[in-house]
């Protein structure tokens, strides 16, 4: 059989042995190289494994940017949030009020007044005593809830309740709650509707 | 076998930064993940399935509805739109401010009367607003153009839109987010669309009874849909003294014969509530959106 592998007795002299050799510097220098772009590319597009950052946002200043929160409407929904955080406890987050606790705001001629003034000051000093809303009388006295809140919080929740529930009234800005924080600095609770009347609206 | 210690270490290595990278990693990002709040609302997100839609999240898993079905929601981009809510007293310095933010095509052009509407540009009748001018900008043209509204005495607002081939589907109004898959187990993510994505499904679809009829019969609420009917999930009864109140008011050409009545099961019902329980359209921190309105005008009673 001539192709038969000839099959060898002699033993080879010696085999391919495995000796150590330096890495080429040129591949070390490419892989930093490829590296350093690497982690310039994930600083500027990863998003840093924020578990609140998804894709067509990069960063977290570019999500923060993109936050809805400028406008009339934002107002409105921050002021809802600070209602129902707030208000909503005693007025009921649907602006109905809750019998014997606290009238409606739904509806009622003071939220619904022409101007904001008179409104604005019923939080900012509380209001004591009896007072008529939608031709029922109310004998209870609210605390100045809305003194600890800043201007914009306030104006925003103002504007809430005066465009909510079926009310149809101009909102209400922090320049005028400004104005009518500085008037009422100093005073007490507003004692009942007879007091109330006395300040414009 | 002298190198078996130094195999046993590769492979080690191999493996356990593989689990680090698979496991570890996305334990440490979203294994603490719970309920956020709704962006500007007190309203929690998500809220915890009702018992029937928990059920017929296995009804959905049994009847192998993630085959076709996914739920995931993809978004690639986001723009802005521009609301013009108030020209103030002077529009003209409005209009001004606007086109002097915008390249020729998009510009406005403010006309007073409805008669007579022009065709060039983008007219704007400013006696009917609020309206959006001005869409698929971005944020930074956006603020420039608000910025100048403002400067003028009108007023704008900025609308955050979500972009992407899945939205323009009109299957939903955001990307989803890990939030949306907090109550479920498994996740039925899906990975091939023979029909639509389900991830907003119950705001898109949200008819109970269109949701049993097309279940029993797809073709006969979407002509020409390629779903096959799920009619196990259904009886055929024959009609007992009086009809049942949950029976299917089927069309003519699905209907079964006379005196019979098509009931759904309680499968049928758990999995109808789960499918009207996938909803993704609560705007979140991470996937922001200007809601279509925001419902603060319910009517006084």
């Amino acid at each position: 059989m001539s192709d038969e592998p000839k099959i060898s007795n002699s033993q080879p002299e010696a085999g391919p042995t495995a000796t150590s050799s330096t890495v080429p510097m040129w591949i070390f220098s490419l892989t930093l190289v490829l590296i350093y772009l690497g982690a310039v590319y994930f600083d500027h597009h990863g998003g840093w494994f924020d578990s609140q950052i998804y894709s067509p946002y990069m960063s977290a200043d570019e999500l923060d940017s993109y936050q809805p929160k400028s406008g009339a409407a934002a107002m409105l929904a921050q002021g809802k949030k600070t209602y129902e955080m707030i208000c909503g406890i005693c007025h009921g987050v649907d602006g109905l009020g809750k019998p014997g606790q606290s009238p409606p705001l739904a509806g009622s001629e003071w939220v619904n007044a022409k101007g904001d003034k008179r409104l604005a000051m019923i939080p900012l000093l509380g209001l004591a005593g009896s007072v008529t809303v939608k031709g029922q009388n109310w004998n209870m006295s609210m605390a100045p809830m809305g003194a600890g809140l800043s201007d914009s919080d306030l104006a925003a929740v103002l504007s809430y309740i005066r465009t909510s529930w079926g009310n149809k009234d101009e909102p209400v800005t922090p320049d005028d709650v400004k104005s009518v924080r500085a008037i009422v600095a100093g005073h007490s609770a507003i004692n009942g509707e007879a007091q109330l009347k006395t300040i414009p609206e | 076998m002298k190198t078996g210690f130094r195999v046993f270490l590769a492979a080690f290595i191999a493996l356990g930064t593989s689990w680090c990278g698979f496991v570890l990693a996305p334990v440490l990002q979203l294994g603490e993940a719970k309920q956020t709040q709704v962006l500007n609302s007190s309203d929690i997100y998500p809220v915890q399935r009702t018992g029937d839609a928990t059920l017929g999240l296995q009804v959905y898993r049994a009847s192998g509805c993630a085959a076709c079905h996914t739920e995931q929601i993809q978004q690639s981009g986001v723009a802005c739109e521009i609301e013009l809510t108030s020209v103030g007293k002077n529009p003209d310095a409005v209009e001004k401010q606007i086109n002097a933010n915008v390249s020729f095509p998009l510009g406005v052009n403010f006309i007073t009367n409805d008669q007579n509407i022009p065709y060039v540009g983008n007219p704007v009748l400013i006696s009917h607003l609020p309206q959006i001018i001005l869409n698929h900008l971005e944020k930074s043209k956006a603020d420039a153009v608000v910025g100048g509204i403002t400067s003028a005495a009108g007023k704008a607002e900025i609308h955050i839109v979500a972009t992407g081939a899945d939205i323009s589907r009109g299957w939903g109004v955001r990307r989803s987010v890990a939030a949306d898959y907090l109550y479920d187990y498994p996740v039925q993510l899906g990975s091939v669309r023979v029909g639509p994505d389900l991830a907003d499904v119950g705001a898109r679809l949200g008819n109970t009874d269109w949701q049993l009829l097309h279940l029993y019969a797809p073709q006969s609420m979407t002509k020409n849909s390629a779903m096959p009917p799920f009619r196990f999930l259904f009886e055929t009864k024959k009609i007992g003294d009086a009809p049942s109140p949950d029976a299917l008011q089927l069309p003519k050409k699905f209907a079964p014969p006379a005196g019979y009545e098509v009931v759904p099961t309680d499968d049928a019902k758990n999995l109808v509530a789960y499918l009207l329980s996938l909803r993704a359209d609560a705007p979140l921190y991470e996937a922001p959106f200007t809601p279509p309105q925001i419902s603060t005008n319910v009517p006084a009673k």
